[in-house]
């Protein structure tokens, strides 16, 4: 089980450190200067020596993307299950849904601090924003997708509309939901680190005035530590998938 | 938002090469924000052919967002306009830019609150509380923060809008003399300004900027050009309206009215007692010599930086004396 | 022919069909499936339906069982109108082609949701369950879930799943098509085992002939699209049908006579 892990985890491992390791060597060698692109070691000692503005700001970008991508999740699926309920329904309805795809986040946000006013409340807004939507094409797809044999079998049964949704529609649609939320939360952090910069807090402020100050290792140091919090939450929904789709669902079945 | 522009201009600007600033035979001048007043003597300088009777093909690029030092430094431009604190904390980062003439002899940056408020002084607004919009990381905020205790401020982002200003009494933000504030009072708000040079940090402002590798390589060029905004900006003070029309053309988000009130608001930051001594745009070594010392003070730079690299006496360059 | 039957009295229903005509519509174009059907089934008999693939025997199956309506005719069970469908649940179960089980189900959970649906209280459709996965000899893997089944094992708590309900008549499409001959005839076999012991009504939709012949006591052989009753043939053989029966000559005689009737599409 521990060589299982250690396969898994060593190649993106040893990728990582061998392209730290060639940058650091190429940028030295060819001068490049520390406002245009940081060596990883000035990156690594700005984290480190700016960890008192770092990890209060990570832990505020944190709070706000978790809340928005929970936002997400809860009203997307909700979302999803009422357009499924008819394709009238849907026609009438989706188009809206797709704005939330297409609408720059970046031209939205300023307008989020006039509705929500500066701090956490236009950050989740937007980090919900910007996350909202796969999860509703993906949950949408799943409802949709279920097999119209055991549709037939419910409605043999006399199954009603609620024993339907919840012991047979939900199921089938859970690993369309999931794959969805993989892709909403990585948008989430992005989101949320663009109503930062309009709305104030966290890391998106902290890239902000690294960018004023000239700090370049600091945006890059910033920039790590949001990349970071998407892959922690990319593999939080892989191991929530692993878990709930194990026993029964192809894609994580030899796992 | 400027910052966020900038962000994305930064991975462009770290592609390119140098190549001494020209294109196509031209010298291009970068701008950090939109034709206004601000930059009026540049274009009356341009208007009136100061530069090209000089033999210098300047070419204007650049806008908000623009990462102006860093495409100096690259060779993409040879000039660029910037803030005189930028230019101190480029040099401290490795960055070899130089200052050639400076358009703000006293800092046209403050704080707009609502009149209604009636507040005296800042401090009074810190003492007061309510929410501060300003831009992350400007080193006069910084300097706010050790000369006051702005624990009472809810201090948020600027986003260069003063939406938020119109719609909260009690929000107050960061401004450009000629700007946000004839913007406010246009909305019918009534606003009252407090400088930042009256507390005691009083940058340059809207200098130009060239890399220090074209100073000492073609020190007349330099020279010529400053003499070239020198009477540009002569010709501006004495009549903003023609270069006025020119970037109201350029720039048709303000309106005339605008610029003219932005035109005479700026004139007492420009010319100066020292400007009227040693000339439009000169700069002295005290006041580089504090601006390090205060930076040094708010641990911005690591290093007490050389005042005396950091802007050329173009006067000196020329080889001429100062203009009366 | 019909031999004394097996242990229990008759609790199947009887089906009658008068007339019923179904016809799709799709993009414009008309489809008939349905071209006029009559036929009556006995209570407790276990009828195949046996026609050309497309002939529309799954349509009619599926009328019978209320998933699709009939556009002209009667479907009635035990002499009511089949529309009456009250208890249709209660009565009436459907073994589909392939096993259709829920995945995230283990084989109890998959064999308890009719009962679950219906709901009959959990602690007694527990019990009836875990009887019914160990009537198809599945008791060892009642934990175990579809992803871990063979096809055959499937089709086995498919069919539990169906008799769970103790229905009075049972429909089954094509169910072991999917399956190789081994597995085929171990579950006719057991089918026709379970049928014995539980005196249902039966009907068997199939294209193998040599399935029809084995499971049956009367075979009714369909047309072509749209489907229209060619043949109905009580078939001569022994109410106890082992798997040696399939070797012997009276078996190919039957098998050849449906398939004769297969093969001439009109009487």
């Amino acid at each position: 089980m521990i060589r299982r892990r250690l396969d898994l985890v060593a190649p993106p491992l040893a990728t990582f450190a061998a392209t730290t390791l060639l940058a650091e060597l190429a940028i030295r060698a060819m001068r490049v200067s520390p406002l245009l692109l940081p060596a990883p070691s000035a990156v690594a000692r700005a984290a480190w020596t700016q960890s008192a503005l770092l990890l209060p700001a990570f832990a505020s970008t944190t709070r706000c993307t978790l809340v928005g991508l929970a936002a997400s999740a809860l009203l997307g699926i909700l979302a999803a299950i009422g357009l499924a309920s008819s394709r009238l329904v849907e026609r009438a309805f989706y188009p809206y849904a797709i704005f939330f795809q297409i609408v720059p986040i970046v031209a939205v946000a300023p307008l989020l601090v006039i509705w929500f006013g500066y701090g956490p409340r236009a950050v989740v807004a937007a980090a919900f924003i910007v996350s909202v939507f796969p999860v509703i094409a993906n949950t949408l797809a799943g409802l949709r997708s279920v097999d119209p044999a055991l549709r037939d079998l419910f409605r043999l049964y006399g199954a009603g509309p609620w024993a339907r949704l919840v012991k047979l529609e939900l199921p089938w649609a859970l690993p369309f939901v999931l794959t969805g939320l993989r892709v909403a939360a990585g948008l989430a952090v992005i989101g949320a680190i663009v109503g930062e910069f309009v709305g104030g807090g966290g890391l998106g402020v902290v890239v902000l005035g690294a960018m004023r100050e000239q700090r370049t290792d600091l945006v890059f140091a910033a920039v790590g530590y949001a990349s970071l919090l998407g892959l922690s939450l990319f593999a939080l929904v892989n191991l929530a998938s692993r878990l709930a789709l194990r026993r029964w669902h192809a894609s994580e079945e030899g796992g | 938002m400027r910052r966020v522009a900038a962000l994305g201009a930064l991975l462009a600007a770290v592609s390119l090469c140098a190549c001494g600033g020209s294109r196509d035979g031209k010298l291009a001048l970068a701008l950090n924000w939109k034709p206004e007043p601000e930059f009026g003597g540049l274009y009356e300088a341009l208007r009136t052919g100061a530069f090209a009777s000089r033999g210098l093909p300047v070419e204007v690029t650049g806008g908000p967002g623009a990462p102006v030092v860093q495409m100096v430094e690259s060779g993409q431009v040879a000039f660029g306009v910037a803030a005189a604190d930028e230019v101190v904390l480029a040099r401290d980062r490795g960055t070899d830019v130089v200052a050639v003439f400076a358009t703000y002899q006293t800092n046209p940056q403050g704080i707009m609150v609502h009149a209604a408020r009636k507040l005296s002084s800042l401090a009074d607004l810190f003492a007061a509380g309510g929410t501060l919009a300003v831009e992350p990381g400007l080193p006069y905020v910084k300097w706010l923060e050790k000369r006051f205790d702005l624990s009472r401020m809810k201090i948020v982002p600027y986003g260069y809008s003063i939406a938020p200003f119109l719609l909260d009494p009690m929000l107050a933000q960061q401004v450009f003399i000629t700007a946000e504030p004839i913007q406010a009072r246009r909305q019918g708000a009534d606003p009252q300004v407090f400088l930042i040079a009256d507390s005691g940090f009083d940058p340059y402002a809207a200098v130009y900027i060239t890399s220090g590798k074209q100073l000492r390589e073609e020190p007349a060029r330099v020279a010529a050009f400053a003499a070239a905004l020198r009477d540009g900006w002569r010709g501006y003070l004495d009549d903003p309206a023609p270069a006025n029309a020119k970037m109201g053309e350029l720039n048709r988000e303000m309106d005339a009215e605008t610029f003219r009130l932005a035109a005479a608001a700026q004139q007492p930051l420009v010319e100066t007692d020292f400007a009227k001594q040693h000339g439009l745009g000169a700069m002295s070594l005290d006041r580089w010599s504090e601006l390090g010392r205060q930076l040094r003070e708010l641990g911005l730079v690591d290093h007490e930086p050389d005042a005396a690299s950091c802007f050329a006496d173009t006067g000196a360059l020329a080889g001429g004396a100062s203009r009366p | 022919m019909a031999a004394p039957r097996a242990e229990t009295a008759p609790t199947g229903i009887a089906v009658d069909l008068r007339g019923v005509r179904r016809t799709f519509a799709s993009d414009g174009d008309r489809v008939e499936a349905v071209g006029g059907v009559d036929l009556s089934i006995a209570a407790g008999e276990f009828v195949a339906l046996l026609g050309p693939s497309g002939c529309g025997k799954s349509t009619l199956l599926r009328i019978i069982a209320g998933l699709d309506h009939q556009d002209a005719g009667e479907v009635l069970l035990e002499g009511r109108p089949a529309d009456a469908r009250v208890d249709a649940g209660e009565r009436v179960a459907f073994v589909f082609q392939d096993a259709h089980l829920l995945p995230w189900r283990d084989v109890l959970g998959n064999v308890t949701l009719p009962l679950e649906l219906l709901g009959r209280p959990a602690a007694e459709s527990r019990d009836e369950a875990m009887a019914g996965i160990a009537r198809v000899g599945l008791a060892d893997a009642a934990r175990r879930f579809p992803s871990q089944l063979s096809g055959g094992m499937r089709m086995r708590v498919s069919l539990a799943r169906a008799l769970v309900t103790r229905p009075r008549l049972l429909l089954l499409d094509e169910p072991f098509a999917a399956l190789d001959e081994i597995t085929r005839q171990s579950l006719d076999d057991q089918l026709r085992a379970l049928w014995a012991g539980t005196g249902v009504t039966v009907l068997f939709v199939t294209h193998s002939t040599a399935e029809a012949a084995f499971l049956a006591e009367r075979a009714v052989v369909f047309s072509p699209r749209p489907a229209r009753v060619v043949l109905e043939h009580a078939l001569d053989l022994p109410a106890d049908r082992g798997a040696e029966l399939r070797a012997e000559p009276r078996f190919a005689h039957e098998a050849a006579v449906l398939f004769a009737a297969l093969q001439r599409p009109e009487r």
